[in-house]
């Protein structure tokens, strides 16, 4: 082989090479794009197949529900314009009229009851199915009103009809695409399902027969870019016009750019350290006790979350509705206190224990605070790191110690409590191995009741029950921060992080 | 040489089913269930039950796997179980942007690294040699993302003129792929520099200079030449090497690429993605280690007779090439370069 053909083939390999980078070469537009960071990529578009955030808030913007919650957590109408109990066992929604579907099908009564059948069907293997368990009937009057029966009266029903697995779906669009639904879906929302690019991003462009009128932005794109640092570098040199999940490490030098603004909001969850209450010495009141009055939880708050939390109240964070509003943060760090506990407790020379926590950042390091903590009351914690699935199993049927958990919950009191301490759930989620009548009846009473001020009052009693008895040493509730550029308006974040972006302008 | 190939190809079919047992036992040894990470921590025990059974991961390892292999022959990888779409699609939609951006680090690293090199050793223990020296081996010290955070930075933060992350246009392509190439700079230039170096002394180089061949001729016929040989086996090994280095460069650059993929599916326990996914960076491995092979034979002409006599069957010219390194030492012996006659 000559040196000329060996060059000839280094030319034409480049050439290819140069070829192939240009084909996927985007048109930039002058449409009014908006452009959103996540931190990962959606998995699916269908609502009822999604478990994670980044895929709701990409379906947020295409679909619509019945029912949704406000900024505040109050329940207000979606696609339904009002709804009536003729007996607690019997909801009756009536719908809005003229409400358009992607595919331009009007919306009727008829795709709610095909929604909530086939996510109650055991085919769909929805992860959603248990917030239609109670509903056992689905009936549509007419076209624009459908009634919902449930097995027994529950209170808890519209806030679960108001989370992201209930997307009204059109029934039509879900036939014809079978297998293909998530990459082709059909909603009533303001934005429709343009592309996606796996992996890279999603395109959404405005619907223009949206009921409340079309959106000013033509455009949402919605980015995945999972390291922190590179989302900070991508929204500082304006590649992007909203980044969710800001890290809060960065927060003090981005927060001073004159170019961004800084959004936060009390997000949903709480971050707890979960007893075991069938593993000594937790079945102890007292220990327990004493080790939530060592734990300095302002102290963690400060050097793990930058100050951008607060003390956990108890159980509920404060965005949840049914949370008691006359609670003070859980157990104030009070060391002296703990040690006395301790020694009522009969272990006056301290004692071992272990934590166990999932790999997480934020999570090893809070339990590693926990950790010194408690070595200053004479508690000595062996931590273990566990990987997240095993973590959640294991804890599912019972861990050998104290446990570091995150709960989100639905947005309403009973989706925070009854999962985690009622009887029916041990073994799987909860996972302190503890349920005592008292509770399980103000839980059971907490659903049952539909009248408003009786069920606060029910969980008022519940909280103070599960505070003073110290399932958790309680530790955070955190917020929820993002980051837009100046020239961003109307943009609001959610407790629940779930975020539309219909009122959003983009200013010139 | 077309049948070489073929039978080349037809050698990585077992190394491909040896690469997948070893990794089906290496991710279903790893502890955790993707049952559980599909459902949350909401989940009861039967319904990670009922998935589990779903998913077919109740059934034995052996079973499990034999039914993946079984599938995967008729070109059914299966589902990804974070998304549920079929494997072959997800791998599809990302492969051209993986094979992008490794082809061009490698080009990159060439490119660069080859004649860095070449410089380093004409210039040897000048202050260019030093500084090619020292230069190398700081961007061999530089761990890959590192150098992408610090790239970004650059030319996307402080000068904005690329952008930091993302996929679609060829300003998308310069920053990772330079990333990903900094290593393999650093090892090509060293490796060529030291190549070189041990050429320019051999006799033959001697001898055709003595010839009165010009200084140029010299250099690019016979020392370059002879010097390109290991650096194309360094380059054909760290080709492997930077893939395990896109992987981590994809995910900064949030680059929509397999390795990216692959660590999102790894963090869930995405056994079908996981599977595939290494399949194909083995098979990139052993597509690499191939034409690495077949340029040997353009570059080094005893290697290239070697294939034509297997293909003519000459049994008597083979067991001439296959004494070539007594051959090789009296040609060297002599002064003489293979190359250059």
């Amino acid at each position: 082989m000559s040196r000329k053909k060996l060059v000839s083939m280094m030319l034409i390999s480049l050439f290819i090479i140069f070829a192939l980078t240009l084909t996927g070469q985007a048109q930039e537009g002058e449409k009014e794009t908006l452009t959103v960071a996540q931190v990962a990529d959606i998995t699916t578009l269908d609502p009822q197949k999604a478990n994670d955030i980044y895929s709701a808030n990409v379906m947020t913007q295409i679909y619509n529900k019945l029912v949704k919650m406000d900024k505040e957590m109050n329940i207000v109408g979606d696609l339904a314009k009002s709804w009536e109990n003729p007996d607690d066992n019997t909801w009756i929604f009536n719908l809005k009229e003229g409400i358009k579907f992607h595919n331009g099908q009007d919306f009727t009564a008829e795709d709610v009851k095909f929604t909530i059948e086939r996510l109650k069907d055991p085919s769909t293997a929805s992860p959603g199915k248990w917030l239609v368990e109670k509903i056992t009937e689905v009936e549509v009057v007419d076209d624009y009103t459908i009634k919902l029966i449930t097995n027994e009266p529950f209170a808890p029903l519209l806030s679960n009809l108001a989370r992201y697995e209930m997307f009204i779906l059109n029934k039509e669009a879900v036939e014809k695409y079978g297998e293909n639904y998530a990459d082709n879906p059909v909603g009533t929302g303001p934005f429709m399902f343009e592309e996606h690019i796996y992996g890279d991003k999603v395109i959404l462009s405005k619907f223009e027969d949206y009921y409340k009128g079309p959106s000013d932005i033509e455009e949402i794109v919605y980015r995945a870019i999972p390291e922190d640092a590179t989302r900070v570098i991508e929204i500082e040199s304006g590649g992007i016009d909203i980044m969710y999940n800001m890290p809060v490490q960065e927060l003090d030098r981005l927060g001073d750019a004159k170019n961004l603004n800084v959004i936060e909001t009390l997000g949903q969850s709480t971050l707890y350290m979960g007893f075991n209450f069938k593993v000594e010495p937790f079945d102890n009141k007292k220990v327990r006790q004493a080790l939530n009055y060592a734990v300095d939880k302002k102290g963690i708050i400060d050097a793990v979350f930058y100050g951008k939390a607060n003390p956990s109240y108890g159980p509920l964070s404060p965005s949840i509705w049914g949370f008691d509003k006359t609670l003070e943060p859980a157990y104030p760090y009070n060391p002296e206190k703990a040690k006395k506990l301790l020694e009522e407790a009969g272990y006056p020379d301290g004692l071992e224990i272990t934590a166990f926590t999932d790999p997480r950042t934020t999570r090893k390091n809070v339990t590693e605070l926990v950790q010194a903590y408690l070595s200053q009351i004479g508690v000595k914690v062996d931590i273990q790191t566990m990987e997240w699935s095993r973590f959640l199993s294991e804890t599912a049927s019972g861990i050998n110690g104290m446990f570091i958990l995150g709960w989100t919950g639905t947005g309403d009191a009973d989706g925070g409590l009854y999962p985690r301490f009622h009887s029916s759930n041990m073994n799987s989620s909860n996972r302190h191995n503890w349920a005592t009548d008292e509770l399980d009846t103000l839980l059971e009473k907490g659903r049952t009741t539909v009248n408003t001020k009786e069920r606060k009052e029910i969980y008022k009693e519940a909280q103070r029950y599960i505070i003073e008895e110290a399932s958790d040493i309680f530790i955070a509730v955190t917020e929820n921060i993002a980051v837009a550029t100046n020239n961003i308006k109307g943009f609001e974040l959610y407790p629940s992080n779930i975020n539309p972006l219909y009122n959003v302008k983009i200013e010139k | 040489m077309s049948r070489y190939i073929i039978k080349r190809l037809l050698y990585l079919i077992p190394v491909l089913f040896g690469v997948s047992i070893i990794i089906f036992g290496i991710i279903h040894l790893a502890p955790g269930d993707p049952a559980q990470v599909m459902l949350g921590p909401r989940a009861s025990e039967q319904d990670i039950i009922q998935l589990r059974e779903e998913l077919g991961l109740n059934e034995s390892l052996p079973v499990q796997y034999f039914t993946y292999i079984k599938n995967a022959v008729q070109g059914d990888f299966g589902n990804s179980i974070q998304t549920g779409r079929p494997v072959f699609e997800e791998i599809k939609s990302r492969f051209p942007a993986t094979l992008k951006l490794s082809v061009l680090g490698m080009v990159l690293a060439i490119v660069i690294g080859f004649p860095l090199g070449v410089i380093a050793a004409l210039n040897q223990d000048t202050w260019i040699d030093k500084l090619s020296s020292f230069l190398a081996l700081v961007g061999f010290s530089i761990p890959n993302f590192w150098a992408g955070l610090m790239l970004m930075l650059l030319f996307a933060s402080i000068f904005p003129i690329l952008p930091s992350s993302g996929y679609g246009s060829w300003k998308n392509l310069v920053l990772p792929s330079l990333a990903l190439a900094i290593q393999t700079i650093a090892v090509i230039a060293r490796m060529t520099r030291s190549s070189m170096l041990e050429i320019i002394r051999k006799d033959y180089i001697k001898t055709a200079k003595a010839k009165g061949i010009s200084a140029k001729l010299v250099l690019v016929r016979h020392i370059i030449r002879n010097a390109l040989i290991p650096v194309v086996t360094i380059a054909g090994l760290y080709f492997g090497h930077s893939l395990g280095g896109v992987v981590v460069t994809e995910t900064v650059f949030s680059y929509p690429g397999i390795g990216r993929l692959l660590v999102s599916a790894i963090r869930s326990q995405d056994y079908p993605v996981v599977q595939t996914g290494v399949l194909v960076f083995a098979a990139g491995v052993g597509v690499v280690n191939l034409i690495v092979d077949i340029i040997y034979g353009y570059l080094d002409p005893r290697i290239k007779a070697q294939y034509r006599a297997i293909k003519e069957n000459d049994q008597e010219k083979l067991d001439m090439i296959g004494n070539e390194s007594s051959i090789d030492k009296k040609m060297k012996e002599e002064g003489e370069d293979v190359d250059a006659k």
